[in-house]
């Protein structure tokens, strides 16, 4: 055990799916040609006034809500003064002083199996700077991000080592993308963390110096960050040395941290309301209406599928991926099989998928395509040999499922007395298999079946074929 | 043959059965202005685009009473394709791409902007005398100041230019050049326009509004520059009026409260002399008139260098040579084009409020001054709100003195907020102003009276004018002889 405790606290920010900027009717996207979604109020031109866009208020009630947090309902904004170049106004707007959220918290399975409790300090609204590359002795500003709607959101400094915020920040990931708030794409800078890290040697003591972690690029740098700052502060206070509050940020190269600059104290940001925005005052109506259209969340989402059957390792992969889970919800209202809807929306259809680079929903397979797949594959009238040769057709093509079935030659043969012929010959054609079959050998029984369908090229009921089969064999 | 002396009634009949054309109004206003030009009251002008928007507006119905006008607007409201300088060197190469939402009501009227009007730099001052560009002459007597911060506007009315200017008012800056000028100025109710495309010097108190030579005209202009826009969230909905409507009613049984402070000694005898002759007149035709005391009124010089200067600081942060505007060239990093932008693009007024506001919301002042300020502020709004239960309008005089020398020093910063003193409490409580030429001292300077209305009363504000204005019928030319029948 190490003697210090560490004291870790995180600020996340999200970018929010809407479709125009927060302030501005410009479209809010990613990858688009440089400053080609921008207009004068992006710009910050002189004269230009921001607008409030309203799905915002909305995302950050959903928000607020996922996250268990308290919903202020009169708010306002505020001017954050600072001069930098990604600041087109040269003040951001935020909410410093009625954030939209706070005291929530977030729930954590620790891998022991323990659960903690992640408290939300405050969650609040705010805008995106721009994106700034510098080349050579220029810099180049494209203002596409500018405008973005962000919320922030900032945890007590109540975790304790790098799996909780690794913990942590997955789950948030999950609740906001599941939440359609976000897409939380790390790599994109959709989903942004700054961790900061504190050691000290008891619980008595005060706080112990502060170092912010920024520039964190995945979830799992997101653990070793941390990790790797606490071993390092661990040896500077062994040393007997100290150090300054300062910013770092995590070389992926290198896999630690290094020193991006020495905090300067007190940033002064003359924070004031924003006059040029009205307050915003919620209702509980408001707020109600907004909640309800908040879609099923992950754990309620594992509940319903093992009740319906699903196993618990299917339930988890079809969390893990939204689309195919948003797929399965779609089918909740039906009567069919989940088991094994689930293992052919796990099995050969996601194999089809990855391959081929394709979402669910960009498929043939609609819900009533699939719910016709499932009812096939239940009740034996499709194998999974059959499914795998017909699987492309059944994705991309227009063309009907019977039809496919009757085209590619795989029409099941369930006429009984045909296949009750086949299996008397090729019980008598392999004396020896019957015999090791009386004998208890379950091996034989499935040599038979496998001859059954060598024999109909695979076109055999194989619900049929060993019924028939077995009761040959009494 | 001069037709922009006429009345805008005859101007438009004349229009409408073509006895005259656009283009005539235009040519004629360019060549008043070009006979006035020493007044300065234009930045810049836009002499061959009016030409041919007038000659464009030759195949068009004349469809309302503001059409084929010419109109001079204040150079702090952006023009698209037009030269839009604030007053200021930092701006003095800045050609917007778009226009301001009162410009695209001008526009969809047709009426015809003949320029940009010479103001205070950033509307920060109140002689016109920080701007870039010179100062406006006072047409009274040119050795005098126009006011500010909308002199150019104030000046090309007063000299009859153009029949209609728009300004903006922070702080009196419509209601006391046009009090020093002797015309008529409204700063409407905030957010009855639009601030959209208005560069903006102290967001929560700017307003934009029209300046003319007579009330009738300021009535019919403000109806069309009125209205909810998408684009300013503070701008207010409300139902459509004619703000014309209550002009010519009768005043009998007005009720009017003049604050005791407005009258006080910080004011010249002489204003307050004829102030008084005024109210002896209303009186004698049937209005109430009593003395009240309005608390707070004496603190709105305080709450405004606070919360104007305040914003300011952070309106202005936008100027840093990146985008637009003046930029240092060849810098050796972003705090030497920080730097040395601002030192160069702002004049020293502007400097002087930027670094105070930026003090007035560092650290802890911001609760102990910004914000105490706004509760104040909200405290003197009840004030208003409790006088108007009983009074129908406030009046006082608009200024304290009448305009001074234009060479007069300029270096008691107070001194220039004391010009505004008695307009600036409107400004605080967000309610419609407007300046009344209602006589001239001993040396024939314009003398204003002051109406203040309820919010969004603008209309009762005009009627009261108006009564005065053809009781009083002053020869408001300064160039001499005009009949105000």
């Amino acid at each position: 055990m190490s003697k210090y405790i560490p004291t870790i606290g995180v600020e996340v920010h999200v970018e929010l799916k809407t479709n125009t900027k927060i302030f501005s009717n410009s479209i809010n996207g990613y990858g688009q040609m440089a400053n080609s979604l921008t207009n004068v109020i992006d710009l910050g031109y002189p004269g230009t006034l921001p607008t409030l866009n309203e799905e915002v208020i909305n995302l950050g009630i959903k928000a607020a809500t996922i996250l268990n947090c308290k919903i202020r309902k009169v708010m306002h904004f505020d001017r954050k003064n600072y001069f930098y170049p990604d600041n087109p106004k040269n003040y951001q707007i935020t909410q410093a002083r009625t954030p939209i959220g706070y005291d929530g918290y977030v729930e954590i399975i620790k891998e022991n199996g323990e659960k903690k409790q992640i408290y939300i300090e405050e969650m609040h609204i705010e805008e995106d700077t721009c994106k700034s590359a510098h080349r050579g002795t220029k810099t180049l500003l494209d203002f596409n991000r500018a405008g973005v709607p962000l919320i922030e959101i900032v945890t007590k400094p109540c975790l304790t080592d790098g799996e909780e915020v690794k913990l942590y920040l997955e789950k948030l990931r999950e609740l906001l993308s599941y939440g359609n708030i976000s897409d939380c794409k790390i790599e994109e800078g959709s989903m942004r963390a700054d961790v900061n890290v504190s050691i000290r040697k008891n619980e008595k003591d005060p706080l112990g110096i502060k170092a912010e972690i920024k520039n964190i690029g995945s979830i799992s740098n997101a653990k070793l960050g941390v990790e790797k700052e606490i071993e390092r502060q661990e040896k500077l206070y062994d040393a007997g040395k100290t150090f300054k509050p300062q910013t770092r940020r995590f070389d992926d190269k290198i896999g630690d941290t290094v020193l991006m600059r020495v905090k300067e104290t007190g940033n002064d940001y003359r924070y004031f309301p924003e006059p040029d925005i009205p307050f915003v005052i919620l209702t509980d109506e408001m707020i109600a209406e907004v909640i309800k259209t908040i879609p099923m969340l992950p754990d309620e989402r594992r509940k319903k599928y093992q009740s319906l059957g699903v196993t618990e390792i299917n339930t988890n992969k079809l969390v893990q991926n939204k689309t195919l889970s948003d797929y399965f919800n779609d089918l909740l209202d039906t009567e069919i099989d989940f088991k094994t809807a689930s293992n052919l929306l796990l099995g050969d259809i996601s194999a089809y998928l990855n391959k081929s680079e394709k979402l669910i929903t960009d498929t043939k397979l609609s819900k009533e395509r699939f719910i016709e797949l499932v009812n096939l594959v239940s009740n034996n009238t499709l194998t999974s040999k059959n499914l795998k040769e017909i699987l492309v057709p059944i994705m991309e093509s227009d063309n009907s499922i019977p039809n496919i079935i009757k085209e590619n030659g795989i029409e099941n043969i369930t006429d009984d007395t045909e296949i009750r012929n086949i299996i008397k010959r090729i019980i008598s054609d392999n004396p020896e298999s019957v015999n090791d079959y009386k004998n208890g050998h379950d091996r034989a029984i499935k040599f038979l079946m496998g001859q059954v369908m060598k024999e109909t090229k695979g076109k055999a009921n194989p619900r049929i074929a060993m019924e028939i089969l077995t009761e040959e064999l009494q | 043959m001069r037709y922009l002396n006429k009345s805008i009634t005859e101007i438009h009949e004349l229009l409408k059965s073509k006895a005259i054309k656009p283009i005539d109004l235009v040519e004629e206003a360019f060549e008043n202005i070009e006979n006035n030009k020493e007044y300065n009251a234009y930045i810049t002008l836009n002499k061959e685009e009016a030409i041919k928007q007038a000659k464009e507006l030759e195949s068009k119905e004349v469809d309302n009473l503001l059409f084929g006008l010419p109109i001079a607007i204040k150079d702090n409201i952006v023009t698209k394709g037009l030269l839009t300088t604030c007053g200021s060197h930092m701006l003095d190469n800045f050609i917007p791409i778009y226009d301001a939402t009162v410009v695209e009501k001008i526009k969809a009227n047709n009426m015809i902007i003949v320029g940009k009007t010479n103001m205070d730099q950033f509307g920060m001052g109140s002689s016109s005398r920080t701007s870039y560009f010179g100062s406006p002459k006072n047409p009274w007597d040119k050795t005098k100041i126009a006011g500010g911060s909308s002199g150019g506007s104030a000046t090309t009315i007063s000299c009859r230019d153009v029949l209609f200017a728009l300004g903006s008012d922070t702080g009196g800056s419509i209601r006391q050049p046009s009090s020093y000028t002797g015309i008529v100025g409204m700063k409407p109710t905030y957010g009855r326009i639009s601030r959209y495309g208005l560069v903006a010097f102290a967001s929560s108190l700017d307003q934009i509004g029209p300046l003319t030579k007579n009330v009738y005209e300021n009535a019919v202009i403000l109806n069309a520059l009125v209205g909810k826009d998408e684009k300013d969230l503070t701008s207010a909905r409300k139902e459509e009026e004619d703000f014309t409507r209550l002009i010519g009613e009768d005043i009998k049984g007005m009720k009017i409260a003049v604050p005791n402070y407005l009258m006080s000694d910080i004011v010249s005898p002489e204003i307050i002399t004829k102030i008084k002759e005024t109210i002896k007149m209303l009186e004698e035709n049937g209005a109430k008139v009593d003395y009240v005391d309005v608390k707070y009124l004496d603190k709105a010089m305080t709450l405004y260098q606070i919360i104007a200067m305040g914003e300011a600081s952070s309106n202005l942060a936008r100027f840093d040579g990146i985008r637009y505007g003046h930029s240092k060239e060849n810098p050796k990093d972003i705090q030497e084009l920080y730097f040395e932008t601002r030192a160069e693009g702002f004049g020293e007024e502007v400097k002087r409020r930027i670094m105070v506001g930026s003090y007035l919301l560092s650290g802890e002042n911001a609760k102990i001054y910004y914000d105490k300020a706004l509760s104040i502020r909200d405290d003197m709004k009840k004030e208003f709100i409790n006088v108007f239960k009983n009074y129908d309008l406030i009046i006082g005089p608009t200024t304290t003195t009448t305009a001074y020398n234009l060479d007069d020093p300029m270096d008691d910063p107070l001194k220039s907020f004391m010009d505004d003193v008695l307009v600036i409490p409107a400004n605080m409580a967000g309610l419609p102003g407007l300046n009344l030429p209602v006589g001239f001292d001993k040396s024939h300077m314009p003398i204003g009276m002051h109406i203040i209305g309820n919010a969004f009363e603008e209309a009762k504000i005009y009627k009261l004018a108006s009564f005065i204005e053809k009781e009083l019928n002053l020869d408001l030319n300064p160039f001499g002889g005009e009949n105000n029948e």
